[in-house]
């Protein structure tokens, strides 16, 4: 596998972490939501 | 505010400008000018483009917004963290590999000349309106609070913005955000503990927030799919989408931030530390907001926040209707109090009894808020901000403790400077690369070029101040600036959609799809009253679809030539 290839799937990764934070953060809104109104 | 308030005031104002003076000396290349150097990491570059975008209307509004209306609010930047994905994987390398001073360089590299005007254009006019609007919106909010004079506060504030970033361009823009950032995170942390500190000791944190809820003010997350309710997990994730993919991918103030450095690596991760914390930070303020709502269930709120205008009726000859609605509301608040505390000693099958009796008492101190503000009109001392534009500013002078009290109005001045420095840095950057160099001077020295990006940064500050000076004359600004944005985004966003995603539309296509899409969104702002968040929708959906008609139909010979 290429630099190029590595360095693409890092970056990949990198995307898939901030998409799980952000779904994580979401869930937790939404946990609040129903815990709190 | 007293000397304590005003030796942290000044403090932190000039502290700050001072120290990224210092770090910045002896910078002179046009790349350092524009792009700053090598030595911007990805925290100093995720901090500024956190600090770009949040500006003095987050600090002033957010809180007030949530106090008003809940915490809902929250859901219009659940697009944000998707949309930076995109800029990270789309956007980033294309300018770090071109190597371009602003985002239309590309456009010009991709089309050809006019393209990248239009779009320089198009940034140009929405972002100099609204940098008047960043440096307007708080000094009159100030001004009317502290009674410091309205043109002196918009000049000292964006005197100190242009001597600094006219000096230092990019890198001192990074650097000053960077500390300002710091600044007001400490300081709205600090809010958030004295907000919660000061809660009534009558119910335990998690009542308060029980209680809270139950007047429909935490409110996070709705998945409805009614087009007419106004904040929805749907329209955020999608509306918010565009408007932030527009915002990062396409608008100078911001890609200057990012491609400040010149490296990929650090780039993205200053926008994917921003895809992290944007959603959290923004709810902690919206969360203070609700807190400063509970607080005031105990401790009595004037019953109109924007006290300058409330006296001046008063002066005006309306004091008897005042009074008698002040005297009502003050009523309707007593009663409320009790209920509220009725509310956690009841049993659990009484409290929705309890409650309701506490949502009646609210709609009716609501109701008592709108007539007073109808006899503010009526006295012809109408406020042009949001009466919730006043409500966390009131609470800080009011409640806060001396130093702190310093501390948060510096911490919307920083968010005012940080906020204009990027503006003017990229207004001035994008006349100097875009029409400067190629239309009046193509082959100048560097030197030169760094002379003349710092004559038009402090030409377009000295713009923005001019507009804030006028900014009177417009009803509702902050409502404007978020009008005009949208008005223009959407065009501009398609643009750069077609540029990366459309190979085979040339420059004259794109060009009059991106003119008809400008002219068709202002033809709908001017006739219609749709959500304004659409208008970032419509533009670049007419760009994406009628570019390679134009390309296919009236252009075609032009692809030929372009060897398409």
């Amino acid at each position: 596998m290429s630099a190029r290839d590595e360095d693409a799937r890092s970056w990949r990764k990198a995307y898939s972490v901030a998409l799980s934070i952000f779904a994580v953060e979401v869930m937790l809104l939404y946990l609040f939501t129903l815990r709190f109104s | 505010m007293n000397r304590l308030d005003y030796l942290v005031l000044i403090a932190t104002i000039l502290a700050i400008p001072l120290y990224g003076l210092w770090r910045t000396r002896g910078s002179a290349s046009l790349g350092q000018y524009l792009k700053g150097d090598a030595s911007i990491r990805w925290a100093t570059i995720g901090l500024s483009v956190l600090a770009t975008q949040a500006g003095p209307i987050t600090f002033l509004s957010m809180p007030g917004q949530a106090y008003e209306s809940g915490i809902g609010f929250i859901q219009n930047y659940f697009g944000q963290p998707l949309a930076l994905i995109v800029v990270c994987a789309v956007f980033v390398p294309i300018y770090q590999r071109l190597k371009v001073y602003t985002a239309y360089q590309y456009l010009g590299e991709r089309f050809d000349r006019k393209t990248q005007l239009l779009g320089a254009f198009l940034f140009l006019i929405q972002r100099g309106i609204a940098a008047g609007i960043t440096i307007y919106a708080p000094a009159i909010i100030l001004s009317a609070l502290l009674g410091w004079r309205l043109n002196l506060t918009i000049w000292l504030a964006g005197g100190l913005v242009i001597i600094y970033t006219v000096i230092g361009g990019t890198k001192i823009v990074s650097i000053t955000q960077r500390y300002q950032m710091i600044v007001i995170l400490i300081g709205m942390a600090i809010a958030f503990a004295v907000a919660i500190y000061r809660l009534s000791p009558d119910l335990s944190f998690e009542n308060t927030l029980s209680i809270a809820g139950k007047m429909g003010k935490l409110e996070a997350v709705n998945f409805s799919v009614d087009p007419h309710k106004r904040y929805t997990f749907w329209s955020g994730l999608i509306g918010g989408f565009f408007l932030a993919l527009s915002y990062f991918g396409a608008d100078q103030s911001q890609v200057q931030r990012y491609i400040a450095g010149g490296s990929i690596k650090e780039s993205r991760l200053g926008l994917l530390f921003n895809a992290a914390v944007k959603v959290p930070m923004q709810f902690f303020i919206l969360l203070l907001g609700a807190m400063v709502f509970m607080f005031y269930q105990f401790e009595k709120p004037p019953v109109y926040f924007n006290q300058p205008a409330y006296e001046r009726a008063l002066e005006n000859g309306y004091a008897p209707q005042l009074t008698q609605l002040q005297t009502q509301f003050d009523d309707v608040f007593a009663q409320k109090r009790a209920a509220i505390r009725a509310v956690s000693t009841t049993s659990a099958s009484e409290r929705d009894a309890a409650m309701n009796t506490v949502r009646k008492l609210n709609a009716e101190a609501h109701a008592l808020r709108d007539q007073t503000k109808a006899v503010l009109v009526q006295a012809g001392v109408d406020p042009k901000s949001k009466e919730s534009d006043y409500v966390f500013i009131t609470f800080i002078l009011q409640q806060m403790p001396h130093g702190v009290v310093g501390l948060l109005i510096a911490v919307i001045l920083c968010a005012t400077m940080s906020a204009m420095a990027a503006t003017l840095n990229a207004l001035g950057s994008t006349t100097a690369i875009d029409f400067y160099r190629p239309l009046i001077r193509p082959n100048a020295s560097d030197h030169h070029y760094v002379i003349a990006a710092q004559a038009l940064t402090a030409v377009w500050g000295l713009i923005a101040i001019g507009v804030a000076s006028f900014a009177s004359l417009v009803e509702n600004l902050i409502e404007a600036g978020n009008i005009l944005g949208s008005v223009f985004y959407g065009s501009i966003l398609g643009l750069f959609l077609t540029a990366f995603f459309i190979r085979r539309v040339t420059g004259s296509a794109v060009f009059f799809a991106a003119l008809i899409a400008q002219t068709l969104v202002f033809i709908l702002f001017a006739t219609t009253n749709i959500g304004y968040l659409w208008y970032n929708f419509i533009g670049c959906a007419v760009v994406l679809i009628l570019a390679p008609i134009l390309q296919q139909t009236l252009f075609r010979s032009a692809e030929a030539s372009a060897g398409l």
